[in-house]
């Protein structure tokens, strides 16, 4: 580094981050090493969630032998001259490195690779989450070195705050001309949670210098615990192909803990069914995978018997307990909140009665304007027993209503299924993919049901009886189940179907 | 089940700047260390100023809320400081110095706050002063600003402001503060100083001098007021000879002072034959970019001579075509649109008959922040046209390089990022005011909603996205009076407790009742204007001079004659509902209002946490409370997420093996609000939801309940087999 050059870094951070706290440790540690040092920042507002961006330029020649001369330095980072970018998540890197501030020239990247997902990510109603395989790919190709690993986890793990992490990565990185001590300095001079702060400082550091490495947090999926299903298990791996097996499996084990063996049996003989249509049209097991997958997951549909399920299994204790981060000895009450319409009571009626009060309730107006709210504590014996009770009501499941109601329909589906296998496998691919709408509670529930309903009458049936070509439903059902998941009012589904009516027409009319 | 004190009893939210108090009270010869906005701070206390005032906003809130903490010393130096409700007051506190030798200052952002002092700004400026007048303007323009787009530049014209933009570094900042005072002093005339945001966060450090005293101030008041003077007062036809006095003799003045003191500075640089002038504020940009070019070092040193031009009005023309004349070329580097500089420059080489060729916006972007890559862009472009002896390939190359790189990065990253717009706070108590909205638009259908300035306009972007216009603070109401009468449904107006106290009681209120307009209003009463970062104010419990509460926003409403009036605390959504409902559809006439109540949770957090420690370490039990998600339960369709829109509430992969979608859950920042739960529950969602309250230090009645309701949910959990298998 050229003495007369100051060393540039550039942070990206969110509100809250600690961001200003960070660039002050930066600018005392410069005085504590004699350096001149400039630190500016775009904070936002004083609200959470915004990206906030700060930027500091040290001068790597001592204040001592500047004599009269002062540095002028800058309160922007410029293209190609930024030498560190310190990013708080792994997003916000990505967002320096799109505007073109991290270059494969000059640019040390050190950022937490950890997520904090952004407001149009979460409010999605399928999956919105950006996908960073490509921005990691951006992080190599863009940047000179990269220090990236999950600090949110170092700083739980070190009891201290992600900023003090990404001080000690910078410290590490060996990129500022600031001395370790003098850093150190900065946060005893801070004075605030001196301890922890070291010691999310004294991590960073050597994880930058690759003196440790960082354990990772694997996710894992749950699995359904059911015994006494081997047998079943067995004959899936019999009769269906290897590339479903452990969706398969998993169906079995989740449906038998959901119902019973019977019910689980009954999921093997619908496969069996999917499985010869595909064989049948020369497929190689990806629908009956697909198909398997949607139907163990409509077979274990929610009715108050499976959240009580769920709401009382001693693992969920467990997992309340952990994430809530109760510690041993410390009592935990526990509030579920309900509010039960008359479809959720009539779901686990009788299906004659059922639909007797569910034709009342509409008739009169009542539906969807009925509701009893009720918070019930299950960490008390009585709120326990309630949903224990329920949960125990799994032998009369098969005889409610909305048991009888969602057989139908997955038939319904099954032999669409099986049916569109014999014209075209993509297009059955795409129907089985359909039961991915159906999912949730009350109007969210509803709502997804009505969507399948619109798809099934505008494309799936005329494609079945052969009056659409199956490359054009395909794409068709493809395009109406994103812009079914696009917003909840229906808009963008809406739209799409009608685009698709009228390329339907304009077909015949362009063969004319 | 969440407990807060009723508005009247919300405490000081106590953010403590002692740090910064100790740097106001340093002496002659010690080194302060510290941000822009602190330095300025310090500049008015070593300049002798009898009163400061001001209204917040970024970036200038910190000014006052420093001033806030140090009463002590500002009682000792007999410093008075008031706490404005709006920037026209915060100008007509100026009107001190009209009549009596004080020094003042006031601060707000600009340009709206400019905007809304421009009415006491122009009878300020008019009679002018006899007392030194400062208005340190936060110039909110370019990256991260909150608001439109415009220059402070063209008060200061039309006024006949002196305007100041200085270098941003603390010397010259602190320089100029004291400089300002001199100038408005010796030439009668009120001083603006605009800083940029960058500027106002600058670290660094300068030598201080020691405070003083006001020879006039609170510790030492005036038997008497000054004998009246019809001269001094902005009627006619006081203000014919004013408007002269303006232009004949203050503006002459201040040319000499400026020159005098050698305020704008004249780097020297070998090509004599091109020239730059720039606007102080963005010197160090230009700096860079000079050295950038080959034509600079990093200590400012420059080979293209440069005036730097720490006061921007008025401009003092010997000094420009001095600089001028003789050159080929000369370029203005100003920020924004209009063009003030470069035309007022043009004019003077046109009638001096100077025939130097003036750059500008020519080569520059006429709109816009001056970013390194801008500016860099801009000299690229001058020297191009003006000096083809200047070799230019090398930093011409390493811009296109980097705009390559760019280019590339934005390639392989290939979709655009998600972005991070600013958003409600976790547990905020307006948050479930909007969530009322939109369930409330489930049934009556969309709604006209005007917006205001305040945290609650964040309700226009994702997840709420309600709201049609901004019209400017406490202007949400007001803005809504001619909407209304064209609108089958009534409309909504959104307005905070700071925008109800700043403006829009009067503005709104009041011209709604005198008009009889049949619209709805929802009052945000947090109990402080939060999102200038929790300043007091009216309605604020605990008055910062006597602890007494002052006004009430309800009474104040029943007094202005508002008939129907509900207070309903927040986070109870079925009820924020229940009364929207009702506001929307009672066949009372007339303005309805809704005050919405509930404490600003960044103030209670920095309140209640302390305490809580406190409690912890006493032996206390302490319940803590905080919400969760069944992950087995939740299907990932996130219309929670939708409704609420809290930082805590997100998503994580789903843990089922059959599922893609990810699920929600609450994460570790969870405060408890319950808003979650609630709208769940107003929402008729989905039973994912759970509160959970963590008992710490618990009684021994809490273990003793624990461990008999433990033994007997055990059991039944043991007897539970994994699957029921017939």
């Amino acid at each position: 580094m050229t003495p007369d050059r100051p060393v540039t870094i550039l942070i990206a951070a969110l509100g809250g981050d600690g961001g200003g706290v960070l660039c002050d440790w930066i600018v005392e540690a410069a005085h504590h090493a004699g350096l001149p040092a400039q630190a500016t920042q775009i904070p936002g507002v004083a609200q959470r969630t915004g990206a906030t961006t700060y930027y500091v330029e040290v001068l790597p020649t001592a204040r001592a032998r500047l004599g009269e001369r002062a540095p002028v330095l800058a309160l922007n980072p410029a293209m190609g001259e930024v030498d560190v970018l310190l990013a708080s998540e792994l997003v916000e890197a990505g967002r320096m490195i799109f505007n073109g501030w991290v270059t494969p020239d000059r640019t040390t990247l050190i950022s937490s690779s950890h997520r904090v997902f952004a407001i149009g990510e979460r409010v999605a109603m399928g999956d919105g989450r950006f996908d960073v395989g490509r921005l990691l790919r951006a992080v190599k190709e863009r940047s000179k070195a990269q220090i990236l690993f999950d600090m949110d986890q170092a700083a739980e793990e070190a009891g201290s705050v992600l900023n003090a992490v990404l001080l000690g990565a910078l410290a590490g990185c060996g990129r500022v001309p600031i001395p370790d001590q003098a850093f150190e300095a900065a946060i005893r001079a801070a004075g605030k949670s001196v301890d922890a702060n070291l010691a999310g400082f004294a991590f960073g550091r050597a994880h930058a210098r690759g003196e440790l490495e960082q354990a990772v947090r694997a996710h894992q999926k749950r699995q359904a615990q059911a015994r006494g299903v081997e047998d079943l298990i067995g004959r899936a791996r019999q009769a269906l192909p290897l590339a479903a097996h452990d969706i398969v499996e998993e169906g079995v084990r989740r449906l038998a803990d959901y119902q019973d063996r019977a019910y689980a049996a009954r999921y093997l003989d619908r496969l069996d069914a999917v499985w010869s249509a595909e064989n049948k049209a020369g497929g190689d097991g990806a629908l009956l995978r697909e198909t398997a997958r949607h139907l163990a997951v409509r077979m274990s549909f929610e009715d108050v018997i499976r959240v009580a399920q769920v709401k009382v299994s001693a693992e969920r204790f467990a997992r309340v307990h952990a994430e809530v981060r109760a510690k041993a000895g410390e009592p935990l009450v526990i509030t579920e909140h309900f509010k039960p319409g008359i479809e959720e009571i009539c779901a686990v009626l009788p299906p004659a009665l059922a639909r007797r009060i569910m034709a009342w309730a509409e008739r009169s107006g009542r539906l969807g304007k009925w509701y009893w709210s009720m918070h019930v504590r299950t960490s008390t014996v009585s709120g326990f027993l309630r949903l224990w009770l329920l949960s125990k009501l799994r032998w009369w499941r098969p005889r409610t209503w909305r048991f009888a109601e969602e057989q139908a329909q997955i038939e319904r589906w099954l032999q669409q299924i099986r049916h569109a296998a014999a014209l075209s496998l993509p297009l059955a691919r795409e129907i089985a993919e359909c039961a991915r709408l159906i999912k949730g509670y009350g109007d969210t529930h509803k709502r997804g049901s009505h969507n399948f309903a619109r798809i099934e009458a505008a494309v799936i049936a005329p494609a079945l009886a052969g009056t659409m070509a199956a490359p054009l439903a395909v794409d068709a059902i493809a395009s109406a189940r994103v812009a079914a998941l696009a917003d909840p009012e229906g808009e963008s589904l809406a739209r799409t179907l009608a685009e698709i009516a009228q390329r339907t027409q304009e077909v015949p009319r362009a063969a004319e | 089940m969440f407990d807060q004190p009723p508005a009247a009893a919300r405490t000081n939210p106590e953010r403590s700047f002692a740090e910064e108090v100790r740097s106001l009270r340093l002496g002659a010869g010690e080194v302060f260390r510290g941000e822009g906005v602190l330095a300025v701070t310090k500049a008015l206390l070593q300049s002798g100023v009898a009163y400061v005032g001001g209204y917040q906003g970024a970036p200038m809130s910190h000014l006052v809320d420093v001033l806030v903490e140090s009463q002590d010393l500002l009682d000792e130096l007999g410093v008075h400081l008031e706490t404005c409700t709006n920037e026209a007051a915060a100008a007509a506190l100026l009107g001190a110095s009209i009549n009596y030798p004080i020094r003042g200052c006031v601060t707000w952002k600009s340009i709206v706050g400019t905007n809304v002092a421009a009415d006491a700004l122009s009878n300020l400026a008019s009679p002018g002063v006899i007392g030194g007048a400062l208005i340190v303007v936060g110039e909110d323009y370019g990256e991260g600003a909150s608001i439109i787009q415009e220059r402070a530049h063209a008060y200061a014209l039309k006024s006949s402001v002196w305007l100041m933009d200085p270098r941003p570094n603390l010397p010259t900042i602190v320089h100029c503060v004291e400089k300002a005072f001199e100038l408005s002093e010796a030439t009668n005339t009120p001083v603006m100083m605009e800083l940029r945001i960058r500027a106002c966060h600058v670290s660094g450090s300068f030598v201080a001098k020691d405070n003083v005293a006001p020879a006039i101030s609170r510790n030492a008041r005036l038997a008497e007021p000054v004998p009246q003077d019809y001269g001094r007062i902005s009627h006619p036809p006081s203000t014919y000879i004013q408007e002269k006095l303006k232009v004949d003799v203050r503006q002459p003045a201040a040319q000499r002072f400026i020159v005098e003191q050698g305020l704008n500075e004249l780097l020297p640089g070998e090509r004599e034959d091109l020239g730059i002038i720039v606007q102080g504020g963005i010197a160090n940009v230009l700096l860079r970019g000079l050295d950038r070019l080959g034509l600079g070092d990093a200590f400012g040193a420059v080979q293209v001579p440069t005036l730097v031009l720490n006061v921007t009005h008025p401009l003092v023309p010997d000094q420009i075509t001095d600089f001028c004349a003789g050159k080929r070329a000369v370029l203005v580097v100003e920020e924004g649109a209009p063009d003030y500089l470069e035309q007022a420059i043009g004019a003077l080489l046109r009638k001096k008959d100077i025939g130097t060729r003036l750059h500008g916006k020519d080569v520059l972007p006429m709109a816009g922040e001056y970013t390194a890559e801008v500016v860099t862009e801009g000299l690229l472009k001058f020297f191009a046209q003006t000096a083809n002896d200047i070799d230019l390939s090398r930093p011409m190359q390493a811009l296109e390089q980097a705009r390559a790189g760019r280019a590339e990065a934005q390639r392989l990253i290939g979709a655009p990022l998600p972005l991070r717009p600013p958003g409600f706070c976790t547990g905020c108590p307006e948050r479930p005011v909007f969530s009322a909205i939109k369930l409330l638009e489930r049934e009556v259908g969309k709604v006209h909603i005007s917006s205001d300035i305040g945290c609650h306009s964040f309700a226009t972007l994702a997840p709420f996205n309600l709201g049609n216009s901004i019209l400017g603070y406490g202007m949400s109401l007001a803005a809504a009076a001619a909407v209304a009468p064209v609108m089958q449904k009534r409309t909504i107006s959104v307005m905070g407790d700071g925008g109800f106290w700043h403006n829009g009681l009067l503005s709104g209120v009041s011209s709604a009742m005198f008009n009889r307009g049949d619209r709805v209003l929802v009052v945000m009463q947090n109990g402080y204007t939060s999102a200038t970062g929790a300043q007091f104010l009216p309605s604020s419990a605990g008055n910062r001079r006597d602890g007494n509460n002052t006004s009430d926003i309800a009474v104040t409403l029943r007094a202005m004659g508002v008939r129907w009036l509900r207070t309903i605390r927040t986070y109870n959504v079925s009820t924020m509902l229940g009364t929207l409902r009702e506001a929307m559809t009672t066949k009372e006439p007339g303005l309805k209002v809704i005050v919405a109540d509930g404490e600003c949770q960044l103030a209670r957090q920095r309140r209640i946490r302390p305490l809580l420690a406190a409690a912890l370490k006493r032996g206390e039990r302490v319940v803590r409370t905080r919400y969760g998600v069944d992950d087995a339960v939740c299907t990932g369709d996130h219309s929670c997420i939708r409704l609420s829109g809290c930082p805590s509430l997100t998503i994580k992969a789903s843990p089922d093996p059959l599922r893609d979608d990810p699920v929600a859950q609450v994460v570790n920042s969870c405060v408890g609000c319950g808003l979650c739960g609630e709208v769940a529950d107003a929402a008729v969602l989905c039973p994912s939801f759970y509160k959970a309250e963590i008992v710490q230090n618990p009684t021994w009645w809490d273990r003793l309940m624990t461990r008999l309701r433990s033994a007997v949910i055990g059991r039944l959990q043991g007897r539970e087999p994994a699957a029921d298998v017939r």
